[in-house]
C-alpha cells in the first residue's frame, strides 16, 4: 500500500515498481503478443508469469510462452534478489529459459545472469546469456553474450500511469546477441491489484555492427494481478 | 509540479541522449552510419530484387559443363579485402588462382570500403587481370553475319563464350555491410550486378552436378523478400542431380571465439538458415565479415568462416588467409590454405598504376 499510496505524492522516494508491496505476495501477468516477422509472416500469441515474492529480498518468477502462428513455446523461472545500495535499487537474478521451435525442431536452453540498477525514471540492465541449441542432432554454445538494456519513462514509477522508451537485446522469451530491441511501453494501474500494461517493440536484424534491416515488430497487452 | 514536470523532462531528454551516444558507441566500425544502428540505408528486399533482374538477363553466372576427362576442378575463397587505395591483395588471390588453373573465384564481401574511388581501383584490378585470364583460357572465333564480323571468346574448359566486353572473369563476389554503405550498393551492383544467385558445375554432359549458391545477408538478415524466394524454391533442383552444394554469405553463422563479434541473424532466422542448408544438403557454408577462421560441423554441414585478406589485419600477409577447395571426380573434396604476402604499395607507385590513391 506504501508504494501506491506513494504514487500519488510526488516521487521523492522510490520504492521500485518490481519489489515487494508489504502486502501481496503473489503476481500473476497474462498477455497477448501480436505482429509480424519476416520468417513466419503475422504472428500472434500468449505468455503468462507468475511471481511470488517471499519478503523485500527474494522473489521467484516463472512463465510460459506459446507462440500459435510461430509454431514456438517456451517456459522460464527465475529467482531475484533485491537490494539498495544507497538510492539505488539493484536486482541481481539467474534465470533459466527454455524455447521450442517447431518449425525448425530446435530446442534452445537459455542461462542468463543479470544486475538491474533502478531510479525512479530509468533503469539499466547488464548481465550475461549462455545461448545453447539443439537441432539435427547437433548442439552449439554460443560464446558468453553481453545482455544489456536501459528503459527510461516520463513520468516517476511510482506514478498510477506511465510511458517509457527502451531498447535491449532480450525479451520476455528470447535473448540476442547484438540484436537491439527498441520499444515503447506504458502502464495504467486501476488500483492496487490490477495493472494494464503493454509494449510496442521493433526488433531489427543486423543492428549494432551492420545496417540494421525490418525483422519483427511485435504489439503486447497485458494485465497484472496481485494479490495476498 | 513545474519542478517535477522539467525534472521528468530533463530525465527524458538524459535518456534519449544515453540512447543515441549507445548507438553510436555500440556500431562495430566506424565506416558504419551511426544511423544504421537503427535502420539502414539500403534494403536487402531491393537488392535481391534487382539482383534477381539482373540474373536474368546478364549472364552474370553460367553454369559450367566440363570436359569428360576432367579428374577435378578447384576454387579459391577469400573475404573481407576492404579495398582502399591499393587491391594488391585482390590481384595477389587472382594470379594464384591463374597460376594453380583454379577455375573460378568466391568472395565472401567487403571487398571495398564503399567509395567509388575504392571501387574503381577495384575494377581496375579486376579488369586488368581479365586480360591475362582470357589469354590463358579463351580461343576467339570470328561469326560472319549481315551486320558484320562478331568476334567471340571461347573458355573451352567449361563452354563459356561471349564478346569481349560482356565476357566475365569468373569472380563470383557476395555483397557485405562495408559495400552498403554510403549507397555503396550502386557501386557494387554496377560491377557485379547480382548478390542473390546460383550456378552449377557439373563433370562431363551426364556426369554428377555441383551446385554454388551466393546468398545476401549484408545487412545482417537475408530479409523477407529473400527468405519468401529461398521458401518458393527459387534454388531448388532436382535433388538427386545435385552433388555437392557450397554456400557463400557474408554474414557469420557461428562465433569463432568470445571476443569476435557474434552472429546477427535473430533467432528464428537463425534457425531457418540452419535448417535450410540441411535442407540443401551443404557441403560446406561459407561466411566471413568477422574476420576470423571458424572450422566446424554442424547438422551434417561444415561451417568455414573466413578471415579477412587486407592490408591492415595481415600487413605483411599471412599463410592461410584464402581457401581452396579442389572437388574430386568421385564427390569428394579436399580443403587448403593458401597464403598471400604481398605488401601495400606506396602512393606514388599507386598512383603510377592508374589507381586512385587520393579517395574523397
Amino acid at each position: 500500500m506504501l508504494l501506491f499510496s506513494a504514487s500519488t505524492a510526488v516521487a521523492q522516494y522510490y520504492s521500485g515498481d518490481h519489489t515487494f508491496d508489504g502486502e501481496n505476495k503473489n503476481e500473476i501477468s497474462a498477455s497477448l503478443t501480436t505482429g509480424k516477422n519476416i520468417i513466419t509472416g503475422p504472428c500472434i500469441g500468449n505468455t503468462v508469469h507468475y511471481k511470488h515474492y517471499f519478503n523485500n529480498h527474494w522473489s521467484i518468477d516463472g512463465g510460459a510462452n506459446l507462440q500459435y502462428t510461430k509454431q514456438m513455446y517456451g517456459f522460464k523461472a527465475k529467482a531475484e534478489y533485491h537490494f539498495k545500495v544507497k538510492s539505488f535499487h539493484m536486482f541481481a537474478s539467474g534465470e533459466y529459459m527454455y524455447n521450442h521451435y517447431h518449425r525448425f525442431n530446435t530446442n534452445e536452453n537459455v542461462g542468463n545472469m543479470s544486475i538491474r540498477f533502478e531510479r525512479g525514471y530509468w533503469d539499466i540492465t547488464l548481465g550475461g546469456s549462455l545461448i545453447g541449441y539443439n537441432m539435427m542432432g547437433d548442439h552449439y554454445t554460443e560464446p558468453l553474450t553481453l545482455t544489456f538494456g536501459a528503459h527510461a519513462t516520463l513520468r516517476p514509477r511510482t506514478n498510477r500511469w506511465n510511458v517509457g522508451l527502451l531498447f535491449r537485446n532480450y525479451d520476455d522469451f528470447y535473448y540476442e546477441n547484438w540484436n537491439i530491441n527498441w520499444g515503447l511501453d506504458f502502464y495504467y494501474r486501476f488500483n492496487p491489484r490490477w495493472k494494464l500494461f503493454g509494449e510496442f517493440d521493433i526488433r531489427p536484424a543486423g543492428s549494432m555492427s551492420q545496417l540494421a534491416s525490418k525483422y519483427e515488430t511485435i504489439g503486447k497487452v497485458g494485465v497484472i494481478y496481485r494479490w495476498k | 509540479m513545474e519542478i517535477t514536470m522539467k525534472k521528468s523532462l530533463s530525465y527524458s531528454l538524459m535518456a534519449a541522449t544515453t540512447m543515441l551516444a549507445a548507438s553510436v558507441f555500440f556500431t562495430s566500425c566506424e565506416k558504419v552510419s551511426p544511423q544504421g544502428v537503427l535502420m539502414g540505408n539500403t534494403s536487402v528486399d531491393d537488392r535481391v530484387k534487382q539482383s534477381l533482374v539482373n540474373y536474368s538477363f546478364i549472364d552474370v553466372a553460367l553454369d559450367k559443363t566440363l570436359s569428360e576427362d576432367v579428374e577435378e576442378y578447384s576454387f579459391l575463397v577469400g573475404s573481407d579485402s576492404h579495398i582502399t587505395i591499393d587491391p594488391g591483395r585482390l590481384s595477389e588471390m587472382l594470379e594464384i588462382g591463374l597460376e594453380h588453373d583454379d577455375l573460378f573465384y568466391c568472395h565472401l564481401g567487403d571487398l571495398a570500403d564503399t567509395k567509388a574511388e575504392y571501387y574503381h581501383n577495384t575494377d581496375l584490378a579486376i579488369s586488368e587481370f581479365k586480360h591475362k585470364w582470357m589469354d590463358k583460357y579463351t580461343r576467339s572465333e570470328t561469326i560472319h553475319n549481315s551486320d558484320g564480323d562478331v568476334t567471340y571468346f571461347i573458355d573451352d574448359r567449361t563452354g563459356d563464350y561471349d564478346t569481349w566486353p560482356r565476357f566475365r572473369v569468373p569472380f563470383y563476389p557476395v555483397v557485405g555491410n562495408h559495400d552498403i554503405t554510403h549507397n555503396g550498393w550502386a557501386m557494387f551492383s554496377d560491377l557485379f550486378k547480382t548478390s542473390f544467385y546460383e550456378f552449377t558445375v557439373q563433370m562431363g554432359t551426364d556426369g554428377p552436378t555441383d551446385r554454388f549458391i551466393f546468398i545476401d545477408s549484408a545487412n545482417g538478415t537475408l530479409g523477407e523478400f529473400q527468405i519468401d524466394e529461398i521458401e518458393n524454391g527459387v534454388f531448388q533442383r532436382d535433388e538427386k542431380d545435385i552433388r555437392n552444394t557450397f554456400v557463400f554469405t557474408h554474414t557469420n553463422i557461428f562465433r569463432p571465439s568470445y571476443n569476435e563479434f557474434a552472429s546477427t541473424y535473430c533467432r528464428e532466422e537463425l534457425y531457418f538458415l540452419l535448417d535450410k542448408l540441411a535442407d540443401w544438403k551443404t557441403t560446406i557454408m561459407f561466411c566471413g565479415h568477422v574476420h576470423a577462421w571458424d572450422d566446424r560441423m554442424f547438422g551434417g554441414v561444415r561451417h568455414i568462416t573466413m578471415p579477412s585478406m587486407n592490408f591492415v589485419d595481415h600487413p605483411n600477409g599471412g599463410d592461410d588467409l584464402l581457401v581452396r577447395i579442389t572437388v574430386k571426380k568421385d564427390g569428394t573434396y579436399k580443403m587448403d590454405r593458401v597464403g598471400l604476402y604481398s605488401k601495400q604499395r606506396s602512393k606514388d607507385e599507386l598512383r603510377n598504376e592508374g589507381y586512385h590513391v587520393d579517395a574523397k
